[in-house]
């Protein structure tokens, strides 16, 4: 009744929903693996999703692929959990999914790119090996975790 | 079979992670553009990293969806109000302009006066009016003052009959 009286359009529920639907639990998931607290990572996911569809979904911004996109947008706006130095231990918390593949190294290396945007130099530095190596390893890790899924 | 060396090199990986360096987004970039075999690979590995987000997802609790489109709602219609607010304190501002463009300041330099020629009999009637007064004032002060004299001699003749 209010929009009706006060005229004013709202968002397309209907998108948002579409949005909501195919985007909400892969985000979830990815906020738990940063934040590792069920509660905050519900409601970064609001403040998160909120932001993200106002800025980029409503203004027709996105560029790239929406789900990297997303993960990106996400990452910036989580620089308080991903700002702290990495210990480079595979988080308890994630829904492990096929993270069970990787080997300890390859699962380091993945969580700490994936969750936490560490980038190559950073984690050879900080585990003492080669820039090619960790290069390698991640790439390894991502081809695997592929493979399971049929690709 | 360079591209296919590119392709197996791990500069896709990084990109579609987020840590490529400006200089490996900008190769990705034109490579993409040049190789349709690129391009097709990378879009794979994008497809798949979704697919890998999809086995780690978490079901949001009921009610999320709700606060979500309730936050954008309220968001939309700050904007709106703020749009509309904006013009209008726009044109109060051009109102006051104008008004002050309406009215020019003159500064007189003349003595005279300019008055309504009705006030002529106004004044007339207050000049007549004016001088019956005075009279009026005059003759009773006269006569005031005859009758003052009238009591003072009939004292004097009581005092002396009374002696």
């Amino acid at each position: 009744m209010f929009k009706a009286v006060l005229n004013i359009p709202s968002a397309e529920p209907k998108d948002i929903r579409w949005f909501y639907d195919q985007y909400a639990p892969m985000l979830l998931g990815y906020i738990n693996g940063i934040v590792q607290d069920h509660q905050k990572s519900e409601d970064q996911l609001v403040s998160i999703l909120t932001s993200f569809v106002k800025d980029v979904v409503l203004q027709e911004k996105s560029r790239l692929n929406i789900w990297l996109e997303l993960r990106q947008y996400a990452q910036s706006k989580l620089t308080l959990f991903t700002a702290k130095d990495h210990h480079l231990k595979p988080n308890q918390f994630v829904n492990q999914g096929k993270l069970d593949l990787l080997d300890d190294l390859q699962k380091q290396i993945f969580c700490a790119v994936y969750y936490h945007g560490k980038s190559i130099p950073y984690l050879a530095a900080k585990m003492d090996s080669d820039e090619n190596e960790i290069r390698n390893q991640l790439k390894l890790s991502i081809d695997k975790m592929r493979r399971a899924s049929g690709n | 079979m360079e591209i296919n060396k590119i392709i197996e090199s791990g500069l896709m990986e990084t990109y579609v992670m987020g840590i490529a360096t400006e200089e490996e987004v900008q190769k990705v970039l034109s490579l993409k553009k040049e190789f349709p075999a690129f391009k097709d690979a990378l879009e794979q590995l994008e497809y798949d990293i979704e697919v890998l987000a999809q086995s780690m997802s978490i079901e949001p609790p009921a009610g999320t969806l709700a606060k979500i489109e309730h936050e954008i709602n309220e968001i939309q219609r700050r904007n709106q109000a703020v749009q509309t607010a904006e013009p209008e304190s726009r044109h109060d501002k051009n109102d006051q302009e104008n008004k002050q463009e309406r009215y020019i300041e003159v500064e007189s330099e003349s003595n005279q006066m300019r008055v309504n020629k009705a006030w002529k009999w106004v004044f007339i009637a207050v000049f007549v009016l004016g001088k019956v007064f005075l009279a009026s004032a005059i003759y009773f002060y006269l006569e005031n003052r005859q009758a003052q004299e009238q009591i003072k001699e009939l004292k004097i003749e009581l005092k002396q009959k009374i002696r």
